[in-house]
């Protein structure tokens, strides 16, 4: 065979579902450029603002006073935030962390106590925080939080991202590409979807047992899992990473490395049908990769963990920033140069609570006391008792717990 | 290249429109001609479709980065400059995105997934099945600058500058490719 013949090859192998997969892209595409908004052209305005103000802000750097401005930037936000402090003796703002080591899952108190809940993978509160569904390999179990099991079921392939329903009466549950759902005392383990992409399911915030979750053919599908009808489909934003839903359910979030994107939704309660909107852009910084993003669970506030370009001082940088997709202004409660991961919203929706690895940090953000951080150092030796050298970060999992009215677990 | 144009076509494969069609629907898409865009869309979807599934080899993946390249292109139209081919910078966009997707799939089956990634969908027929399966061999970032050289037919410095790397590393990676899919294929240089 030659080079003629590869690239012959090449252009003549089958591809699975070409012309299905045209067709979806087509309709994406077009949905989101009706969305767009042709820019009035003011390029020149522009530019001769960010001339005036970086010529504004070097003058005051290169000051002497600026130099303390410029020290103040590199010691915050390069190697950790500072008199952070040295244990955690309490979670700021109450409640209980799940937190996902490399032993398994640990509960931690308000008080800083933590107990770990044994050999578990992925773990999830249930709406109240009375109870934690965890899985362990091909096992799915529903444990108290101090670790004894209550019941547990198996599946054939392994098990990833539990799901307690708002009700606290349904978990829902992926195993390998089959999407599950099963009652919250072990009973009815039943399917929903024979083929799911790998983006966790989110419950619709109501009550109702409506599970949103993207299917093996790229579509936003919204089932009611107790009589298995499909309630609405669309399209999914492709490379969907994570589904969720704003409190009052009206807006749901679809997030990918690239972008974040929101569906109005609404309901018909004569034809039991949810109508969905065209999914809309949030505008982000350029060139920004989302690495989480989640609502409150007070208001449709969004808040996204960015992380963006090098710069040519140092690596990469990542924001916090707080999103109201009603038009509000867009505010960074936090940035730094390094990599944050994760980002966990306070029950109370009054916190934000992001890792900083490399600075072996936890940094709780306050909202409500704009630039107010509280930062616990020693994260990592605290989830990995016994482990020589350094150990490794753990993953903050979820905060427990709002309290609504209900009978829910 | 030859182009055995008739196979080619069966499956669908398209060249670009010409430069001067190419200006006129970007223009129109940037005033917000929604057939514009539909246009320059159908132009070139088959063959960023193609370039990512012969990357990633599994069709949803294929169809993620594709449409996500797609939306990353209506999303920096308006700062698009016409001068400039179209082409060539959505295959950028959707060579890296495929790279990025085959990193991570086979970090992800490395930690915890033990279902197979590579999916060969519709049974292709002899030549094509091994050269998919040869293809499968070769890390992500060797497939992609098979792909750009061999379908897509840009040159080790077009590559280069595509995905910003040395243009020696690009040779040595085509050759190292070629070399490997020699040993199943037989590939003459």
């Amino acid at each position: 065979m030659n080079e003629d013949r590869l690239s012959a090859l090449l252009r003549e192998t089958p591809i699975p579902r070409e012309a299905e997969a045209e067709r979806r892209g087509l309709l994406m595409a077009s949905e989101v450029f009706a969305q767009r908004q042709t820019p009035r052209r003011q390029a020149f305005p522009r530019l001769a603002l960010a001339v005036g103000i970086s010529a504004l802000l070097m003058g005051i750097l290169l000051s002497p006073a600026g130099a303390a401005v410029r020290d103040w930037v590199r010691n915050v936000f390069t190697t950790g935030v500072p008199d952070a402090e040295r244990a955690l003796t309490e979670v700021p703002g109450g409640g209980r962390l799940l937190v996902q080591s490399q032993a398994g899952p640990w509960v931690v108190q308000p008080d800083g106590s933590r107990r770990l809940l044994g050999q578990y993978g992925d773990a999830t509160w249930s709406p109240h925080g009375l109870f934690v569904a965890a899985t362990a390999g091909s096992t799915l179990s529903a444990l108290e939080p101090d670790g004894t099991p209550r019941w547990s079921i198996s599946a054939a392939s392994a098990i990833a991202d539990p799901r307690w329903s708002p009700s606290g009466v349904r978990i829902a549950y992926r195993t390998g590409r089959e999407l599950r759902v099963v009652n919250a005392d072990g009973t009815e383990d039943r399917a929903v979807d024979p083929d799911v992409a790998f983006a966790p399911p989110a419950w619709v915030p109501s009550g109702l047992h409506l599970l949103a979750y993207v299917d093996g053919k790229r579509r936003l599908r919204m089932v009611d899992t107790d009589s298995g009808e499909l309630a609405a489909s669309a399209l999914a934003i492709p490379g969907t990473l994570g589904l969720a839903w704003s409190p009052d359910g009206s807006l749901l979030l679809e997030w990918t490395e690239r972008g974040l994107w929101l569906r109005a939704v609404s309901s018909d309660k004569l034809s039991q049908r949810i109508e969905t909107g065209p999914p809309r852009r949030v505008p982000l910084p350029r060139n920004a990769a989302v690495r989480a993003a989640a609502f409150s669970p007070r208001d449709r506030t969004i808040a996204a963990l960015l992380r963006l370009p090098a710069r040519p001082a140092g690596g990469p940088h990542s924001e916090v920033i707080a999103v109201d997709p009603d038009g509000g202004p867009r505010r960074r409660p936090f940035a730094v140069s390094g990599e944050l991961s994760d980002l966990t919203w306070s029950p109370d929706g009054s916190r934000l609570l992001v890792s900083w690895p490399d600075a072996d940090q936890w940094l709780f953000l306050s909202l409500r006391r704009a630039g107010r951080i509280q930062a616990v150092e020693g994260i990592a030796s605290v989830f990995s008792p016994g482990h020589s050298g350094r150990a490794p970060f753990p993953k903050i999992d979820s905060w427990c717990c709002a309290t609504h009215s209900s009978f829910a677990p | 290249m030859g182009a055995e144009s008739g196979a080619a076509e069966q499956t669908g494969w398209q060249e670009p429109p010409p430069a001067k069609v190419e200006r006129r629907l970007i223009r129109e898409a940037q005033h917000g001609s929604g057939e514009a865009l539909a246009a320059l869309y159908s132009a070139h979807w088959r063959r960023a479709h193609r370039a990512a599934y012969l990357v990633v080899h599994d069709a949803a993946a294929a169809e993620d980065v594709t449409q996500d390249a797609f939306l990353a292109a209506i999303d920096a139209l308006d700062r698009f400059d016409r001068r400039r081919p179209f082409a060539p910078w959505l295959h950028r966009i959707v060579v890296n995105r495929a790279i990025d997707w085959g990193r991570r799939e086979a970090l992800r089956r490395r930690i915890d997934d033990p279902t197979p990634g590579v999916e060969t969908g519709q049974p292709p027929e002899e030549v094509g099945e091994e050269l998919m399966e040869a293809l499968a061999q070769l890390p992500p970032e060797q497939r992609a600058v098979v792909v750009l050289r061999y379908l897509l037919d840009y040159t080790p410095g077009e590559i280069a500058h595509m995905l910003e790397l040395p243009r020696g590393t690009v040779n040595s990676r085509l050759r190292r490719a070629l070399d490997r899919l020699g040993a199943q294929l037989e590939v003459e240089r």
